[in-house]
């Protein structure tokens, strides 16, 4: 692993990390690498921080950042939507398993990728737009409410062909319904263009 | 300014402070009055859209970038006989066309694997209302006139909306200075960062152009979809039976009842954003409960239980994920039988 690999991975460690760090650890050819040094990164971390440690191979003691529990816990979703945040077949009591999920959703974001429109903690694919809410006035969505993100690749053929099929509906409306032509046309043949 | 530069550091610096309190005084009471000037003459220039966007004649090609997607599209539009004719071809990946002559408009589109057009119903009655109606939303955007820019080898005026609220994102408009055209358009979030972009690199505005440019050169699979006439101020019911929305932010109305399968969905627009909201008998299809991002369109997916029945509710929109999850979390089923043959 070389030190721009290891810089991106500690940046997405410390929620820092934009786009172009993210993709750049996905493209790493070697991912046991990658979740072996990001497993030691989280345990320094732990001990750092809480003063207990974990032997770095049992995730189950591992802690999870304050991100995940605020991204679980932040848009008021209740136990069961937040279990279902993961695709992950989580059986047996939610309560007890909540630190499994949780820890399922890390590692399953760091497995199988970040795809556009995801991000690591509060900054999205977009490049440095937070996801936890700024208001610039009071209205409207409550503020800091944290929006649990899917990432499109984790999608499985099935999902992507149902989501592809409201996009393309919503790009339909939207051509015209906005009134703006080209821009909405533009739109529906984005949705039509390959997504990688 | 290069006569303080020359002088001693101190004095040069009191010297620039010095000017640019008088320039701050001087243009303070003038920059108020323009202010609003400056907004009604973004209103004026932003009351020319609409029509210039079917009324101007022109070829060019565009480019268009969301996320990480960029494509670029060749784009053929005249005016004639009060009807609008419009040939799209896409310049990048697989070929694809969008034709419209008047009231009809045919999709030919690429498979690309992943979205299998066969399987997309065409949606409902497009709905033409807003493009006959005022684009801006004064209550919902703060109009002003940032200043002049070239775009495509033509002068244009720029025009910034600033959403007035954090449920929307702001746009950021380039209209061409004789005609109105809009030349390139961003769509902004919060923070300023462009999200998604449309822009000409090439256009040419004529007066008329030849019949063979709006022709579909591409054999493959067509959609046809009939645009209905434009009715003023007149919206289709959305069809929502069985289910609601607790909440909607302001300013949004409903703008088109496309038809989803099994399933019902209402698109909402206030007059430059739109989003569409999906409820659909979840069936054996089990998504993810979260927000998908495509620069400035989010997708927000949740299940959703009545009764006995599962259902899945998605928000699609040029909407930032707070408001998508918010609209999308407020959606209750009342009835599940008002769902047809829905899948257990």
């Amino acid at each position: 692993m070389d030190e721009r690999l290891k810089e991106s991975l500690s940046a997405m460690l410390d929620d820092q990390a934009d786009e172009l760090s993210v993709r750049r650890v996905l493209a790493c050819p070697d991912q046991d690498e990658v979740r072996a040094q990001w497993q030691r990164w989280q345990t320094v971390r732990d001990l750092l921080h809480d003063g207990h440690g974990s032997d770095g191979i049992n995730t189950d003691a591992i802690d999870i950042s304050a991100q995940v529990r605020q991204a679980l816990h932040g848009p008021q979703v209740d136990e069961t939507d937040a279990a279902t945040n993961v695709a992950v077949a989580v059986t047996g009591d939610r309560r007890k398993n909540w630190h499994w999920t949780a820890v399922a959703m890390v590692f399953a974001g760091l497995l199988v990728g970040f795809g556009m429109g995801s991000s690591w903690g509060p900054y999205s694919a977009d490049g440095y737009v937070p996801v936890v809410s700024e208001q610039p006035r009071g209205a409207g969505v409550g503020a800091g409410v944290a929006v649990p993100e899917v990432a499109l690749q984790r999608l499985d053929d099935a999902q992507w062909e149902q989501l592809s099929r409201y996009l393309l509906e919503h790009a339909q409306h939207n051509s015209v319904a906005a009134g703006r032509g080209a821009v909405g046309y533009a739109r529906l043949a984005s949705v039509s263009a390959p997504a990688y | 300014m290069s006569n303080y530069a020359i002088s001693s550091v101190s004095w040069g610096f009191r010297c620039r402070r010095w000017a640019l309190w008088l320039l701050v005084m001087v243009t303070l009471p003038s920059l108020a009055s323009a202010s609003s000037a400056a907004g009604d003459d973004a209103e004026a220039w932003l009351s020319r859209l609409g029509p210039a966007l079917n009324m101007t004649t022109y070829r060019g090609v565009f480019v268009y970038s969301r996320g990480d997607q960029v494509s670029s599209m060749r784009i053929a539009h005249r005016y004639r006989d009060g009807q609008v004719e419009e040939r799209l071809v896409q310049q990048d990946g697989a070929s694809g066309e969008i034709v419209r002559k008047g009231t009809q408009v045919v999709c030919v589109l690429p498979d690309h694997g992943r979205v299998k057009l066969d399987q997309v119903t065409p949606s409902g009655p497009f709905a033409d209302t807003f493009a006959s109606q005022r684009v801006l939303t004064r209550d919902w955007y703060q109009p002003q006139l940032l200043g002049e820019d070239r775009v495509a080898g033509y002068s244009a005026k720029v025009v910034g909306l600033n959403a007035r609220d954090g449920d929307r994102y702001s746009y950021r408009l380039w209209l061409e200075k004789d005609t109105g055209l809009l030349l390139k358009s961003h769509v902004r979030g919060q923070d300023g960062s462009v999200l998604e972009s449309f822009q000409f690199t090439d256009l040419e505005i004529t007066d008329s152009l030849p019949d063979s440019e709006f022709e579909i050169q591409l054999d493959g699979q067509e959609i046809r979809q009939r645009v209905p006439p434009a009715t003023a101020g007149e919206a289709p019911p959305p069809r929502m039976d069985g289910w609601y929305l607790g909440w909607r932010p302001d300013g949004f109305l409903p703008a088109a009842a496309p038809v989803s399968g099994d399933g019902q969905a209402v698109a909402f627009s206030d007059g430059l954003a739109a989003f569409s909201v999906f409820v659909e008998p979840a069936g054996r299809l089990d998504m993810p409960t979260g927000a998908s991002r495509i620069g400035a369109t989010t997708a927000y997916m949740r299940p959703l239980e009545a009764g006995e029945q599962a259902f899945l509710v998605t928000v699609i929109g040029e909407i930032p994920p707070q408001t998508a999850m918010k609209v999308a979390e407020s959606v209750a089923v009342q009835d599940a039988g008002a769902f047809g043959a829905a899948a257990p």
